[in-house]
C-alpha cells in the first residue's frame, strides 16, 4: 500500500488487490488503516518517480508510433494513423501493446478508438483490458459509463450527479440548452469530442532536447576497439555542443542498440564538469575493462548514442600558450578519483570526514567520494578546493570550516587501537605517575586531566565503562595521551591505555 | 563524619526545564535530604515552574529549601543562579522572568532575557554568576568586573567541576579572579539529574529538544555522567583545594530568608458600597440572599447552620474569597448566563444564599463533607461552571474588572503520557518512523501504565533487541515528565497584590490570554486564590430549555415566576421512573452506556441515588471493584456490614461500600489512623507519584493500620485501590451534588416536555454522548413531531412550533410516558442542522423572507446569498414549501447566473424580472426515496424521511438479521444476529479491553459488547465499518440488553445499495483503470454511500 502526505495527514494512495480486499480504500487516513489492521506495510508514495517511470514507458512506445503524448499521471495516448498497419492491423496492434506490457510486468488496460475522448472512455471505464470501439459505436459505448468518462472535473461532475444524471446515456439526447446553461459549455465539448463531432488533437510529447550524439551504423559493429574509436568520436561531438552551453558533464550515458533490439546502457559520472574528449574516453575504458566479457554484442550493434543525463556550468580556463589548458593539482586529483570509481565502483572510494562524537576513535568516519562530493556546504570549503570550481572563489576556499571539537585538544597522532600500558597512578581519579609502553619506562613529570568520557550507551558495540583520559608529559619532554577505564573502587582494578601521541 | 564541611546545592536543573533536566524536583529534593545536604535550591532555566513542588517535598523532608532560578540570557551573558533574599526579592524575579516571558520577540516557553534586566531587577536577590573559566583572565574580569560592582554583597562566583580535562587549571583562574574581584567562590556541580543513572534519559531529552536522534547528537550530548548529586564527601575531594568555596554554599543559603509561604491568602478586596469590612459585606450579602431563597422564613437550624459558617469563614479569613466568586457569579446572573458552582466549599448554606450553588439544604443536610474543613490548612476551593457558548463574557468581565495585573491563568503541565511518551523516545532512539507509529497506535488513549511486553509485540519488536529495551526503559523514565505548560481550561488566578510580582506571567497560544506558571496543585500549594471559571454545555442547554418552558408554556413555581434550577418541582417520581428505565438519552451524566447499564438495577427514587449514580460509574469505585458488592446490597442480595460503628457513620448511605472520595479519605483517617493531612497528601501523592513507587508506603500505612484495627485486609485492600483511582480521577461527592442537581434537571424536563429538551440540545450541540440523529430520533419516539428545515419556515437555530401532541405516537418502549409527556410543540429543525452553512447567511435569509420566498429564482433575488448557499439549501431539500424536491430545487439552482449577480442588486424591486424563467423542460430521473434518505444524511445527518436500514431489511432479512426492535422478545442466551449503523464505540479505560458498541437500525438500538479476544479478531471491524453485523449471544439481565459479540461482518458496503440505480444496462462497478485505485492529487474520492453515514463516535 502506498501513502502519501495531504493537508497533514497520511492518506492511501494506492494499493494492491491484498488490500483492497481488506475494504480498504484510497482517501482513506493511514492511521484509521493501521488501526484495522496494525500489520499492513506501508510505503511512501513517489510520483516524481512515477512520473519518470511513465515518462520512460512513453519513450518505450515510440515502437508503435512516434505520436506519443503523455496523458495525466496513469495514462499514455498514441496517435496510431497510419501505423496500424505496421502491426498486423488494430486489433493486434492493441493486443501486442497490452501483451508487451505485461510482459514488463504492468496491469493495463487499454482503449482504441477513432476519437481520443473515446479512447481515453474506453481504456478507463470498459472494464475490460483492452477494447476497440468501431467508428460510429461511441454513443452506444459511452451510454452506461459514468460522468468521469467525459474528462470533465469532479466539480462538474458533482453538480450533474447531485441532479440524478450520472451516466452518460442520460445526457447523450438531452436538450443543449440547459445542459450548457448549467455545466458549461466544456461537458457539450467533451461530449462531442468522446463522439468525433468535433475535432481534437493530440499533444505529442516533446522530448526534452538531450544533449546527446548518436551514429547510426549501416554495418553493425561488435569489436571493443571499434566501440571505443566511435566513442571518441561521438565525445569530440559532445565537446562543441558542451562548449556553445558553456557546459560540462557531470554523467554520462552511452547506449548501445543492439540489431536485435536489446539495449546496453553504460554510465559514469564525474566529480567536476568535464567536456575533454580524451578524459571522457579515459572514463569509459575504465568501465570496458570491467565489463569487456558481459558486454555481448550478438549480432552487432546498429545505433551507438552518447548522452550526457546531467550537466553544469563549466568554468573557462586560460589556455596557455602552447594551446594546452592548464591543469591544476586538484583537477588531476579528481581525475584520478573520477577514473578509479569508473574501474572499481562508487563504494570503493571513501574521504574521511570528521563525525561528531564525544568517543576519540568514532571522531572521523569514512565517506563514499560520491556523497562526499554532494555533501550540502557543510564541509563546502573542501568542495571547492576539490573541484575547481572555485577558481574565482579563493577567499571562500580559504574559510576552512573550524570544527570545534572538545575542550582539551587532541593528539595529532592517534593509534589505530589504544594500547595496554602498565601504570601506577594517583587514587581515586588522578593521573598516573609512570607507565610502561612498548616496554620502556616512562616518568610522568606532568599531568592535566581527567576528562572523562563515558560510552555511547545506546550502541550495542558501546565501550564498557567510562574512560578518563590524561595528557601527560615525560621527563624527557615526551607527550602522550593516556586514559584509565574503570574505577579503583570497582571489584576488578582499572586498565591504562595509551591512545594518543602529541608532537 | 565530622571532617565532612556541611553543603548545600543551588545550581540544580529539574525537568521543569523543559527537555533538558532529567529529574523531578521531588527526586532531587529527596535525594539531598538522604545525601545529608543542609539545603537545596532549584533554580530551572528562566522558570520557577517546578519550584512550588520542590517545596512541597521539602517541607515533608524537613530541609531547608530555597526557590530560585537559573536565569540564562539571550545576549551571550553567563548564566546566573538568582535566589530572591526576600518577599522584595522574589517579586523582582516575578517582574524580571514576567518582562523577558512577554517581550514580543518572545515566543511562547522562549523567554527572551537580556542581560540588562538582571541590572534592572536584581535587588534583594542572591547571585551566582557560572561564568566560562576557559576563557582568557581579562576577559572574565571585563565580565565580572561589573556584575560585582553592582550587585557587591549579594554576588557570588560559581564554580563547577566539568571533567573535560581543564577542571585543575579553569578552578585556579576562578580562585585568583575571585580573589582580585573579592567576589566569593561557591560550590555547585551544575546539576541535570540526581543520580547517575539518568545521564540516559539526559541524552534522550537532548534529542527530543534537538528534534533529532540520539546518535545524531554527537557534541551536544554531555560527554560525560557527572551532573548529578554527590555526596558532600565527594564535594569536598573535588573542591579540596578551595574548601572555602563549600562554605559559602552556607553563606549563600543564609543569605535567603524568602519562602513560598509568604505568598499566602493574596486575596483581592472586594470593595463595599457601605464601606463595610469584607465579613460584614459578605454576611450582610448572605442575610439579604437567605431571604430571598426561604420566602417564607428561616429554619431555626438552617440559621443556626449559617452562623456556623460564618463564623467560619470569619476565622479563617475567607470572606474576600467568597465575595469574588460571589461577584463573578452576581455578574453571570446579570447576564442571564445559567451558573452552579461545585466543590465542598460550594456545597454551603452561605453560598446557597449567595447563589453561587442551586444544591439546597435539604440535598445538603445530606452530604459527608461540606465546607471547609477546619483542620486542613488549604483554601477553599469554588469551581463554577457555565454555560459553554457563554463563558467568554465571563471571562472577559473578569480581566475588565481585576485588570491584567491581578489575574490570570492558572497553568496545565502537559506531561509526558504512555502514547506520546513513546512516540518521542522512539523518534529520538532512531527508530523508523512506521514503527514510531505502530508503537504509539499500540498503545491506547491516555494512559500512563508502564508499557513494554504487549505493545513491543504489536509493533512487532524483539524485546531482547537493546534498542527496543533501551527505548521502553527511557519510555517509562520519561513518563509523567513535564513537556510544556499549558493553560488551564479556566481556572482563573486573581490577587490584591501585583499578579506579576507573586508569579511569573507567561503567553499563552492565545494573544489575549496570559497565564501564571503554576498550576492548581502549586495554587492549593502556595493558598492562592483560584476560581475555575469552566464551561458546561448542559448549562447551555438548560438555560435553552428555561427559556423554551417561559416562552411557549404556561408553566410556573408556586409564587408564579418561571421556574429556574432551583425552583424545578423536586423529588418528582415520574421523572426517576424515566430514569429508572434507563429513558436518558440526552439526560446529563447518565446517558452514558456504562450509565445506562447501572440504571435499571440502581432504580434511583431520590436525590441523594442520582448523586450515587452520578460517582459509581467512574474509575474510581470500578477499580476499587465496590460497584457489584453495592448494586448487590442495593437490590436486597447481600446485608451491608460495617465492621463498627465509626465505620456505619462513613458508610451508612452507600451501604457499606467506599464510593466517594471523601469516604476513602475518611476511612484513612477513621481507621487507617492518617491524620487529615497526611490523608491529603495521600490522594496528592496519588496523582503525582503513581508511578515512582513512593506510594508504597502510604499503602503499607494504611492497610497495615485497618488490619491493626481489625479490619480484613483484603477490604482494607480494596479501600486503597479505590483510593489509586481517585487519585488520576478523583469526584468527590461534593460534585456529584451539584452534578446530580443538573441530571434531574435535565431529566425533568426530558420527561414532561421532550420538545424543549430535544430543541435545546440541538441548539447547544456540540455536546453530550449522542448525535443530532439519536436525539431526534429519541424525541420522535416520545411522540414529538419533527420537522425537515425549510427556507419558509426555519430560522438558524430549531424551534417549537404549533402542533398537536398524539401519545399515541409514542413508541410502545415509552408507552409509560403518555400520560406524563406534556408537550404541545412541534419542533422544526433550523438551518444550523445542515452541513456547510453560515449563521450569518442564515440570518440575512429570514430578514428578508417577508411573505415567505416563491421560487429558488426568488430567494436568490432577494436575500442576495451566492449559489453555492442555495444549492446546499437545495442539497438539504429544503425548499419542499415551494413545493420542489432536492434535485428540482438543485436543477433551478444551477441554472441562476452569476455572471449577472453584480447588477441584480439594484433590480432588487423590480418587479419585472420574473421570478421563473421559461426554457425547455429536462427530464430529470425521479429519485428514489433511499436516496433522498442518503442525501438527508449527506447534509443533515440524519433523515426525517426513513432509517436507512429500513430499505436493506429484506435482505437483512433474508441473511438472518432481526431488528433491534424484537430483541426484547427473545430469550436469554439466544443466539443471534442483529445489524445497524455503528453510533458509538467506547473502551472505558477501566473495563479491561472490553469495547461497546451501540448499533442502530430503523426499529432501534442495541448494545453489543466485544471482548478483548473478540475485538482483536474483528479489530478492523469493530474499528471501521459503518454498517455491521454481529451475531453473538442475547443477555437480558434486569431490562438490560446486550449481545455479547461472537462475529462481527462489516456490512459498510450494503449501503451502496441505497443509491444503485434500477438494474439497467448497469456495467459492472466502474471504477478507474488498473487494479485498485489511485489518486495521487486532488481530494480523495467519495466511497460511496458509508462515506456519507456517521463514522461513529469514539469514546474512551
Amino acid at each position: 500500500m502506498l501513502s502519501h502526505r495531504e493537508d497533514n495527514t497520511q492518506r492511501i494512495a494506492a494499493m494492491n488487490e491484498a488490500a483492497e480486499a481488506l475494504g480498504l480504500r484510497v482517501g482513506l487516513g493511514i492511521a484509521d488503516a493501521r488501526a484495522m489492521h496494525p500489520d499492513l506495510e506501508v510505503l511512501e508514495a513517489d510520483p516524481v518517480g512515477d512520473e519518470r517511470l511513465l515518462t520512460r514507458l512513453a519513450d518505450w512506445c515510440d515502437h508503435f508510433t512516434p505520436l506519443v503524448a503523455i496523458d495525466g499521471y496513469d495514462g499514455l495516448l498514441l496517435d496510431i494513423s497510419g501505423c496500424a498497419h505496421l502491426f498486423g492491423g488494430e486489433d493486434a496492434l492493441l493486443q501486442e501493446v497490452v501483451r508487451r506490457l505485461a510482459a514488463q510486468g504492468f496491469d493495463a488496460r487499454a482503449g482504441l478508438a477513432s476519437t481520443p475522448g473515446m479512447a481515453w472512455a474506453a481504456a478507463r471505464f470498459s472494464g475490460r483490458a483492452a477494447v476497440n470501439i468501431p467508428a460510429g459505436g461511441e454513443g452506444e459505448a459511452l451510454t452506461p459509463m459514468p460522468l468521469a468518462a467525459l474528462r470533465i472535473a469532479e466539480e462538474a461532475q458533482r453538480k450533474l450527479e447531485s441532479v440524478g444524471l450520472r451516466r452518460v446515456g442520460a445526457l447523450l439526447n438531452a436538450p443543449r440548452g440547459p445542459l450548457v446553461r448549467r455545466f458549461g459549455r466544456l461537458l457539450v465539448t467533451r461530449l462531442d469530442q468522446a463522439l468525433g463531432l468535433v475535432e481534437e488533437a493530440i499533444s505529442p510529447r516533446l522530448p526534452v532536447p538531450p544533449l546527446s550524439v548518436e551514429r547510426r551504423l549501416g554495418e553493425p559493429i561488435s569489436l571493443l576497439d571499434d566501440i571505443k574509436d566511435l566513442l571518441l568520436l561521438l565525445a569530440r561531438t559532445l565537446r562543441q555542443d558542451l562548449e556553445r552551453r558553456g557546459e560540462g558533464v557531470r554523467q554520462l550515458t552511452l547506449s548501445l542498440f543492439r540489431v536485435d533490439g536489446v539495449v546496453s546502457r553504460i554510465s559514469v559520472s564525474t566529480s567536476r564538469p568535464l567536456r575533454e574528449p580524451q578524459a571522457i574516453a579515459l572514463l569509459f575504458r575504465e568501465k570496458f575493462a570491467v565489463l569487456e566479457d558481459s558486454l555481448d554484442p550478438g549480432q552487432g550493434f546498429e545505433l551507438v548514442r552518447l548522452a550526457a543525463a546531467s550537466t553544469a556550468p563549466f568554468v573557462e580556463k586560460q589556455e596557455d600558450l602552447h594551446g594546452d589548458a592548464v591543469v591544476v593539482e586538484d583537477e588531476r586529483f579528481s581525475l584520478m578519483v573520477d577514473r578509479l570509481r569508473a574501474r572499481l565502483g562508487d563504494a570503493a572510494v571513501m574521504m574521511p570526514t570528521p563525525a561528531e562524537s564525544h568517543i576519540p576513535e568514532r571522531q572521523a568516519e569514512f565517506m563514499s567520494f560520491r556523497d562526499w562530493v554532494r555533501q550540502p556546504a557543510r564541509s563546502g570549503a573542501h568542495r571547492f578546493v576539490m573541484n575547481g570550481r572555485g577558481s574565482g572563489g579563493a577567499a571562500a576556499a580559504v574559510q576552512q570550516e573550524e570544527v570545534t571539537w572538545s575542550v582539551s585538544p587532541r593528539p595529532l597522532r592517534l593509534l589505530a587501537r589504544p594500547e595496554l600500558v602498565e601504570a601506577a597512578a594517583e587514587v581515586p581519579e588522578g593521573p598516573p605517575f609512570s607507565f610502561r609502553w612498548r616496554k620502556a619506562l616512562y616518568r610522568v613529570s606532568r599531568a592535566e586531566g581527567p576528562e572523562r568520557i563515558e560510552p555511547e550507551w545506546w550502541r550495542e558495540a558501546a565501550i564498557s565503562a567510562a574512560r578518563d583520559y590524561f595528557r601527560v608529559e615525560d621527563m624527557e619532554g615526551r607527550r602522550f595521551w593516556l586514559f584509565r577505564e574503570g574505577t579503583y573502587d570497582g571489584e576488578t582494578m582499572p586498565r591504562w591505555y595509551l591512545h594518543g601521541l602529541f608532537p | 563524619m565530622s571532617d565532612i564541611p556541611p553543603y548545600a546545592e543551588f545550581g540544580i536543573q529539574s525537568n521543569f526545564s523543559f527537555l533538558r533536566g532529567a529529574s523531578r524536583p521531588e527526586e532531587l529534593v529527596l535525594t539531598a535530604k538522604l545525601m545529608g545536604y543542609t539545603a537545596i535550591g532549584l533554580a530551572d532555566r528562566n522558570s520557577v515552574a517546578g519550584v512550588v513542588r520542590a517545596w512541597k517535598q521539602a517541607e515533608e523532608q524537613e530541609i531547608d529549601y530555597h526557590p530560585g532560578c537559573r536565569l540564562v540570557f539571550s545576549d551571550d551573558a553567563p548564566d546566573v543562579l538568582a535566589y530572591p533574599q526576600d518577599r522584595q526579592g522574589w517579586a523582582h524575579l516575578c517582574r524580571m522572568l514576567t518582562q523577558a516571558n512577554m517581550r514580543e520577540e518572545a515566543q511562547k516557553g522562549a523567554p527572551l532575557l537580556y542581560w540588562q534586566d538582571l541590572f534592572d531587577w536584581g535587588d534583594n536577590i542572591s547571585l551566582a554568576i557560572l561564568a566560562d573559566f576557559s576563557q582568557p583572565a581579562d576577559a572574565l574580569l571585563a565580565q565580572l568586573q561589573p556584575f560585582k560592582d553592582r550587585f557587591g554583597r549579594s554576588a557570588w562566583i560559581a564554580l563547577a567541576p566539568l571533567y573535560k580535562g581543564d577542571d585543575r587549571w579553569r578552578f585556579a583562574q576562578a580562585a585568583s579572579i575571585s580573589n582580585e574581584l573579592g567576589l566569593p567562590l561557591m560550590a555547585t556541580n551544575d546539576v541535570l539529574y540526581h543520580a547517575k543513572d539518568r545521564r540516559a534519559l539526559q541524552d534522550v531529552l537532548t534529542a527530543i529538544r534537538l528534534k533529532t536522534t540520539v546518535p545524531k547528537s554527537g557534541l551536544e550530548l554531555e560527554m560525560n555522567a557527572e551532573r548529578h548529586l554527590k555526596l558532600p564527601r565527594e564535594m569536598q575531594r573535588l573542591f579540596r583545594d578551595y574548601l572555602q568555596a563549600l562554605a559559602e554554599t552556607q553563606r549563600f543559603a543564609a543569605s535567603l530568608s524568602f519562602s513560598l509561604k509568604e505568598l499566602e491568602h493574596n486575596y483581592p478586596d472586594e470593595v463595599s458600597e457601605r464601606g463595610l469590612t469584607a465579613q460584614a459585606e459578605l454576611e450582610r450579602l448572605t442575610w439579604e440572599g437567605a431571604k430571598r431563597r426561604f420566602p417564607k422564613g428561616l429554619e431555626p437550624k438552617h440559621e443556626e447552620l449559617i452562623r456556623k459558617e460564618l463564623t467560619l469563614i470569619e476565622k479563617k479569613n475567607y470572606a474576600r474569597y467568597f465575595l469574588t466568586v460571589f461577584d463573578i457569579v452576581r455578574f453571570a446572573r446579570r447576564q442571564r448566563i445559567l451558573c452552579q458552582g461545585r466543590g465542598s466549599a460550594a456545597n454551603s448554606l452561605v453560598c446557597y444564599c449567595l447563589g453561587i450553588t442551586d444544591v439546597g439544604p435539604d440535598i445538603m443536610d445530606h452530604l459527608l463533607e461540606r465546607f471547609i474543613s477546619e483542620e486542613r490548612n488549604e483554601p477553599p476551593d469554588i469551581d463554577v461552571d457555565f454555560e459553554h457558548d457563554r463563558r467568554a463574557e465571563v471571562i472577559a468581565y473578569i480581566y475588565q474588572k481585576y485588570s491584567e495585573k491581578n489575574t490570570a491563568l492558572a497553568a496545565a503541565v502537559i506531561s509526558y503520557r504512555g502514547r506520546s511518551a513513546m512516540r518521542e523516545v522512539a523518534k529520538a532512539m532512531g527508530l523508523s518512523e512506521d514503527i514510531v507509529n505502530a508503537l504509539a497506535g499500540s498503545i491506547w488513549g491516555w494512559s500512563s501504565k508502564e508499557v513494554g511486553e504487549q505493545e513491543a509485540g504489536a509493533a512487532g519488536l524483539d524485546r531482547s533487541d537493546p534498542l527496543t529495551r533501551h527505548t521502553f526503559e527511557r519510555a517509562n523514565e520519561i513518563m509523567g515528565f513535564p513537556r510544556h505548560l499549558s493553560q488551564h481550561v479556566g481556572g482563573f488566578v486573581i490577587t490584591r497584590d501585583r499578579l506579576d510580582e507573586i508569579v511569573p506571567i507567561v503567553k499563552t497560544a492565545m494573544e489575549e490570554r496570559k497565564m501564571i506558571e503554576w498550576d492548581k496543585d502549586d495554587l492549593d500549594n502556595v493558598g492562592l486564590l483560584k476560581v475555575d471559571i469552566l464551561a458546561l454545555g448542559m448549562l447551555s442547554c438548560l438555560r435553552r430549555c428555561f427559556d423554551l418552558l417561559e416562552t411557549h408554556y404556561p408553566a410556573r413555581d408556586s409564587f408564579g415566576r418561571p421556574y429556574t434550577l432551583a425552583t424545578l418541582p423536586q423529588e418528582e417520581k415520574p421523572v426517576y421512573d424515566m430514569i429508572s428505565r434507563a429513558d436518558t438519552i440526552g439526560v446529563f451524566q447518565v446517558e452514558s452506556r456504562a450509565q445506562m447499564s447501572m440504571l435499571p438495577r440502581l432504580q434511583p427514587q431520590t436525590f441523594y441515588d442520582l448523586v450515587i449514580e452520578v460517582a459509581i460509574v467512574r474509575p474510581g469505585p470500578i477499580q476499587g471493584d465496590m460497584v457489584h458488592p453495592y448494586l448487590r446490597r442495593r437490590e436486597g442480595r447481600e446485608k451491608p456490614e460495617y465492621h463498627n460503628d465509626e465505620l456505619r457513620a462513613i458508610l451508612g448511605k452507600t451501604l457499606g461500600v467506599p464510593l466517594f472520595q471523601e469516604q476513602a479519605m475518611k476511612i484513612a483517617i477513621v481507621a487507617g489512623g492518617f491524620t487529615s493531612s497526611e490523608a491529603d497528601q495521600l490522594r496528592r501523592a496519588m496523582a503525582t507519584f503513581r508511578r515512582t513507587g513512593a506510594v508504597r508506603h502510604y499503602r503499607d500505612k494504611l492497610v497495615e493500620g485497618m488490619v491493626r484495627k481489625g479490619y480484613p485486609r483484603d477490604f482494607a485492600e480494596r479501600c486503597f485501590r479505590q483510593l489509586e483511582g481517585f487519585g488520576e480521577y478523583g469526584f468527590p461527592e461534593s460534585h456529584a451534588a451539584s452534578f446530580a442537581l443538573l441530571v434531574y434537571a435535565s431529566a425533568w424536563f426530558k420527561a414532561y416536555y421532550p420538545d424543549i429538551f430535544c430543541t435545546a440540545l440541538l441548539n447547544s450541540q456540540p455536546m453530550g454522548f449522542y448525535a443530532p440523529a439519536q436525539l431526534v430520533r429519541d424525541a420522535r419516539e416520545h411522540g414529538v413531531e419533527i420537522r425537515e428545515p425549510d427556507i419558509n419556515f426555519s430560522v438558524w437555530d430549531s424551534t417549537l412550533e404549533q402542533a398537536t401532541f398524539k401519545p399515541s405516537r409514542i413508541a410502545p418502549q415509552h408507552r409509560s410516558m403518555r400520560s406524563i409527556i406534556r408537550t404541545a410543540h412541534g419542533l422544526r429543525l433550523g438551518f444550523r442542522q445542515i452541513k456547510g452553512l453560515a449563521q450569518q447567511d442564515m440570518e440575512q435569509l429570514v430578514t428578508r423572507r417577508g411573505e415567505g420566498y416563491k421560487s429558488v429564482r426568488d430567494l436568490w433575488l432577494r436575500s442576495g446569498l451566492p449559489k453555492s448557499v442555495l444549492a446546499r439549501l437545495a442539497e438539504a431539500d429544503a425548499f419542499r414549501s415551494i413545493g420542489l424536491d432536492r434535485r428540482a430545487a438543485l436543477w433551478a439552482v444551477h441554472a441562476l447566473d452569476e455572471a449577472r449577480a453584480s447588477d441584480r442588486l439594484p433590480l432588487l424591486d423590480r418587479r419585472e424580472i420574473g421570478l421563473f424563467e421559461a426554457e425547455p423542460q429536462m427530464e430529470l430521473p425521479a429519485m428514489r426515496p433511499s436516496e433522498h434518505v442518503v442525501s438527508d444524511y449527506r447534509s443533515l445527518s440524519l433523515s426525517l424521511k426513513a432509517h436507512p436500514l429500513a430499505f436493506l431489511r429484506d435482505q437483512l432479512k433474508q441473511s438472518g438479521v432481526v431488528p433491534n426492535g424484537s430483541l426484547r422478545d427473545r430469550r436469554n442466551g439466544q443466539r443471534i444476529s442483529v445489524a445497524g449503523l455503528v453510533l458509538i464505540r467506547q473502551r472505558p479505560g477501566t473495563s479491561k479491553g472490553i469495547i461497546f458498541m451501540t448499533i442502530e437500525d430503523e426499529t432501534g438500538t442495541t448494545n453489543i459488547v466485544v471482548r478483548t479476544q473478540v475485538f482483536e479478531k474483528f479489530r478492523p471491524e469493530v474499528l471501521g465499518s459503518r454498517l455491521v453485523r454481529v451475531t453473538g449471544r442475547l443477555q437480558i439481565v434486569s431490562d438490560v440488553i446486550h449481545v455479547i459479540a461472537e462475529k462481527i461482518e462489516d456490512l459498510s458496503s450494503w449501503l451502496n445499495l441505497l443509491t444503485k440505480e434500477e438494474e439497467r444496462s448497469a456495467p459492472p462497478e466502474s471504477k478507474p483503470a488498473g487494479q485498485g485505485s489511485h489518486t495521487v492529487s486532488g481530494p480523495p474520492r467519495v466511497a460511496g454511500v458509508s462515506a456519507v453515514m456517521p463514522k461513529g463516535r469514539n469514546f474512551h
